[in-house]
């Protein structure tokens, strides 16, 4: 084999690598069950722009595809029709069916959240995961069998949280035409002043330390992408310290990001959660048995003394 | 196509692997055509330019708010927010300019109050004010300046 055809094959199992479909199956309950909850407690303003379209504003892809501006009719039926999918999706029943209903209805959804002239952007992994995930087949919660096609849905997943984190740099710098001056700009400042609250209001007397946020933020974002290589411990500490980094953003500016946060967890190998509960359960059992051989041998010997 | 292997793994065909890769490079160019040249109308590929500005040293913050005169005779900030008035700070703050040219616009935020919170006094003049507070060498000097941008005497 070529030099090339060894790296085409590196690069085409990096995208594709094995991964237990259990996980698949932990990620579908989750991430169904979230989107539930971002209807109700982050996009939550789609069917009240049904009731008001006067300032709707059609984004791109709305435009592109021609959707239908929002109504109460249409508002009302995407809701019904995703809560419906979301809960079916959730028990991992009709995977496939649910998953391209719960795909294009949400992204619709989200679309018509944000096409008031303010687009937030802790959507994109949530959304990504959304139309990734139907490409998979049935998964069950214990399945251990290891597949590619897992694998892609997760690698997908991953690379868009990372993304998130590594795009808003380069943000950051195109904003400045390019140069460096976000992180010594008073731009924490400006968010602290227009979302006030105590925490901020405080960290207000000291630019210092808004300046070694800043500091920390942008490096942090641009060296996001080293934890799509890191393994076990290393990758934990990584998705650790930027739930961390989403702790102090609430924390200093209200902003939680949890569309995004919910979706690190397509790092975590949650398809040891079954074999770990398993091997607690079997230990117990073998513990309780012994206790009660114990319990019994000394029943006898009170008996014989 | 999928291969089931010895070890048990299941891999993926030639064709189903070729296209999910191409998938995820196209979705790759598409983020970094968005973060590169794109603004947030490219949704969700669009720059994730949230935050993402460098506001100078000596920068006036702005912050847009309205005030209301109630029936009960007192005077508060409408809450801009879903629950409140039914209109994000952000709606207004992008249509302040179509707001200060007619303020009839504000009859909306009137109604939208009255209708979420019927039971609670009601609106009886509106007033959008911006509150300006200046950056000297980078930090917050005085309280903000306030400026009445435009004034509606709700219609009942």
């Amino acid at each position: 084999m070529s030099a090339l055809e060894t790296t085409t094959a590196r690069v085409v199992d990096w995208f594709t690598p094995k991964i237990a479909m259990a996980r698949i199956a932990w990620l579908r309950t989750i991430l169904y069950l979230f989107v539930i909850l971002d209807m109700h407690a982050f996009v939550r303003d789609t069917r009240d722009k049904g009731e008001h379209p006067g300032l709707y504003q059609p984004l791109l892809l709305a435009r592109l595809l021609d959707l239908p501006r929002p109504s109460v009719a249409n508002t009302t039926v995407l809701y019904g029709v995703l809560i419906v999918a979301c809960l079916v999706g959730a028990t991992n029943y009709f995977p496939r069916i649910a998953g391209w209903i719960v795909a294009p209805a949400f992204t619709w959804w989200v679309l018509i959240g944000m096409s008031d002239g303010k687009v937030d952007h802790d959507h994109l992994a949530l959304v990504i995961a959304l139309w990734v995930l139907p490409t998979v087949g049935k998964a069950s919660y214990g399945d251990q069998t290891r597949s590619e096609a897992a694998g892609w849905a997760i690698r997908c997943v991953q690379l868009c949280v990372i993304a998130t984190y590594f795009l808003s740099a380069i943000a950051k710098l195109r904003s400045a035409g390019w140069a460096l001056t976000w992180p010594r700009s008073a731009v924490l400042t400006w968010a602290i002043v227009r979302r006030p609250h105590p925490v901020g209001e405080w960290l207000l007397h000291y630019p210092w330390m808004l300046h070694v946020m800043q500091w920390v933020g942008i490096t942090a974002e641009f060296l996001s992408p080293v934890i799509l290589w890191l393994k076990g411990r290393w990758q934990l500490f990584g998705a650790l310290f930027f739930l961390g980094f989403h702790a102090a953003n609430t924390a200093i500016l209200l902003i939680h990001f949890l569309p995004t946060v919910v979706c690190w967890l397509a790092f975590a190998p949650l398809e040891r959660i079954v074999p770990w509960f398993q091997k607690r359960r079997s230990d117990g059992d073998a513990r309780q048995a012994e206790d009660q051989a114990e319990e019994g041998r000394e029943a006898q010997q009170q008996a014989g003394a | 196509m999928t291969v089931v292997t010895s070890q048990g793994d299941v891999r993926l065909g030639r064709a189903g692997k070729s296209v999910r890769v191409l998938v995820a490079l196209v979705g790759i160019g598409l983020l970094i055509n968005g973060s590169v040249r794109a603004s947030d109308d490219a949704w969700p590929f669009g720059p994730m330019s949230q935050y993402a500005m460098s506001v100078p040293d000596d920068a006036a913050i702005t912050y847009t708010r309205i005030s209301a005169q109630t029936d009960a005779g007192t005077t508060v900030d409408v809450p801009l927010n879903i629950e409140g008035a039914g209109v994000a700070r952000a709606e207004i703050e992008a249509r302040t300019g179509e707001i200060v040219k007619d303020p009839s616009l504000l009859q909306q935020v009137a109604d939208g109050w009255a209708r979420k919170h019927p039971d609670k006094p009601k609106y009886v003049k509106l007033e959008l004010i911006r509150d300006t507070t200046q950056l000297v060498h980078g930090r917050v000097e005085g309280p903000p300046a306030s400026e009445v941008l435009a004034t509606w005497a709700v219609r009942r």
